[in-house]
């Protein structure tokens, strides 16, 4: 893998992780705010899209070049930063269970990853 | 944030969350074989990953992941981030197995070792939620 694929790697990981954190927020936001029509849904929730429409074509790319079954695996590195951000910035309630089975999947994905 | 009373039957979040699992390993297999029939590494905006859109399987596991992105809203209007994303990583489970099984891809002992984690994570993370909804 060369440095150029990494970095492509990295950024949709990044755009992968926030989109998620956006989408969420935006459906959350549907139990208070004023139905789907309502700013503090549809912002999050556009800039989600945005983020996860980066991340679709990015990794279409990386595809065009490597085999499914060793890029697809690089994302899962976001389960448990996705975890610990969903618990920081969404106020989730994160119990040792849970950051012991993120983990356990994280290092999963990373040796599924491994060639 | 508030929530409301998870809806049972066939609008159980936790069925979409099977769905959109579901969905998403249709998608990555059909984009593989779009992105395989469509490569051409030499040009300049291949990195894009726009020439993939010369492809049927590609177009069609669009349907495929713009299914998985409705299931997978309406999981995240019901379900905590930080349990239905790990949940959601059956897909490194199911994806190698699918490469394996339809694209003929090899897996090695260290991603059968891999998978087994996963898996192993998958029933760590999963078993609280069981008892929770157990209990409901």
């Amino acid at each position: 893998m060369t440095g150029v694929a990494l970095f492509i790697v990295l950024v949709a990981l990044v755009c992968h992780t926030a989109g998620q954190v956006f989408l969420k927020h935006a459906m959350a936001s549907t139990h208070t705010a004023a139905g789907f029509r309502s700013r503090a849904v549809l912002f999050p929730f556009a800039i989600g899209i945005v983020l996860m429409t980066t991340q679709f074509f990015l990794n279409l790319g990386l595809l065009q070049r490597y085999d499914l079954s060793f890029i697809y695996p690089f994302q899962g590195l976001g389960v448990i930063i996705i975890t610990f951000i969903a618990g920081v910035t969404l106020r989730e309630k994160l119990t040792l269970q849970l950051v012991a089975g993120s983990a356990l999947i994280s290092v999963g994905v990373v040796l599924v990853s491994m060639t | 944030m508030a929530t409301e009373v998870k809806p049972a039957g066939f609008r159980n979040p936790w069925l979409a969350l099977a769905v959109s699992v579901a969905c998403v390993t249709i998608y990555e297999l059909l984009l593989k074989r779009g992105a395989a029939a469509t490569a051409n590494p030499s040009s300049s905006w291949s990195w894009t990953g726009l020439s993939g859109l010369g492809s049927i399987y590609v177009w069609i596991a669009i349907v495929f992941v713009i299914l998985s992105l409705i299931t997978w809203l309406y999981v995240l209007r019901y379900l905590p981030l930080s349990i239905a994303f790990p949940i959601s990583q059956a897909v490194h489970v199911l994806v190698p197995l699918g490469s394996w099984l339809i694209l003929g891809e090899n897996i090695i002992t260290l991603r059968w070792i891999g998978i087994a984690f996963v898996s192993l994570g998958l029933a760590v993370v999963a078993r609280p939620v069981a008892r929770i909804e157990e209990e409901l």
